[in-house]
């Protein structure tokens, strides 16, 4: 099964996609995905009910979120309520060492994102910070990022040993399933995707033509 | 092929790739026509000064080859918003390619939404958005 770890809807500030719109879009275009998932902007969206659009086309629609640190934006899977209340969403200033503890208490996954890029990424904060502690996965392969950036993240995870995943980023319609995750089994819920996360059998993708083509 | 009517549209349609002049002899006549004529954007030397890549081509530029875009398309669209998300510098002399595709068609309000991408030539995207655009019936 493939995921696209990493999409916005409109219930983020800069996300401009109606989720409708990205089922129509990944049906119309053969997106090779089976599903995504909403990790909106500083907020865990648990109102939105996506269950019926994901039956309609056939599609996994499942939801996280993308939280702010001082190592940058870091993608949470599997949050649940008890998580929402460890920790404030909103906070722009979150330390990750609280992050990874919450989500190792609560049995979540922390997953720092596009961290090859500048100021938002982790790899420019390791020379003021340290390795963090607890993290094991990273993503390497990011739609909205340089190829640079995806390269400067690829080293790091070598160099430190994680595991990595993809998604696309993507903030309008068309730019979903340009960067997606394999897993060898059906994933149905946010639990289901959190405990894949937390074993170590997954392949991170991408579906971007390379530069100049 | 230019659209005349909504019904001509289809989910999913590619609007022809356009390629926008952002030479600097250019820049200067629009930056000083919109009276953003400060150095950032009619010369490089100075917006490197400034800590810049190079001089920028101003946003409301950028937003105006959008539109431009699309009318290139649709000479009779509406175009009801441009809403753009500035991802990183679109530089002077540098080349870029704007692709649009359909993304949304609400034909009860005789409008479509469309997909922007400013791209360099790396294929990386500088900026990206969304256009609304009534169309006639």
């Amino acid at each position: 099964m493939i995921l696209d770890l990493h999409t916005h809807s409109i219930k983020s500030d800069d996300g401009r996609a109606k989720v409708q719109n990205y089922c129509q879009w990944i049906r119309a275009r053969e997106i090779p995905i089976d599903g995504f998932v909403l990790t909106e902007h500083r907020q865990f969206d648990a109102e939105s009910d996506y269950q019926a659009l994901a039956e309609k086309h056939g599609l996994c629609i499942l939801k996280g979120s993308e939280v702010e640190t001082e190592y940058g934006h870091v993608l949470v899977f599997g949050v649940t309520d008890a998580l929402v209340r460890a920790f404030d969403f909103t906070d722009i200033y979150l330390p990750l060492a609280r992050v990874v503890e919450a989500c190792a208490q609560y049995g979540a996954v922390p997953v720092p994102c596009h961290p090859g890029r500048k100021r938002v990424g982790m790899s420019a904060h390791l020379e003021e910070h340290g390795v963090p502690e607890g993290v094991r996965i990273v993503e390497i392969y990011n739609g909205g990022s340089r190829a640079t950036e995806d390269e400067v993240a690829q080293a790091m995870a070598t160099e430190l040993n994680y595991l990595g995943i993809g998604g696309s980023d993507a903030h309008i319609v068309s730019h979903i399933g340009r960067c997606a995750t394999r897993f060898p089994a059906d994933i149905t819920s946010e639990s289901e995707l959190a405990e894949a996360l937390r074993g170590s059998d997954f392949e991170a993708l991408t579906f971007r033509e390379p530069a100049g083509d | 092929m230019t659209i005349e009517r909504l019904q001509d549209v289809e989910f999913g349609e590619e609007l022809p790739v356009f390629a926008p002049d952002t030479g600097l002899a250019n820049v200067k006549r629009f930056a000083l026509a919109a009276g953003w004529d400060g150095p950032r954007f009619t010369d490089h030397e100075a917006a490197r000064a400034e800590g810049l890549p190079g001089a920028l081509v101003p946003g409301i530029m950028s937003q105006g080859f959008l539109a431009a875009m699309i009318h290139r398309w649709a000479p009779e669209a509406q175009i009801e918003n441009v809403d753009t998300v500035f991802r990183a510098p679109v530089i002077v002399d540098q080349s870029y390619t704007i692709s649009g595709v359909v993304t949304d068609i609400d034909e009860d309000a005789g409008k479509v939404e469309i997909d922007l991408t400013v791209s360099n030539e790396a294929g990386e995207t500088r900026v990206f958005g969304t256009a609304r655009v009534k169309l006639p019936s």
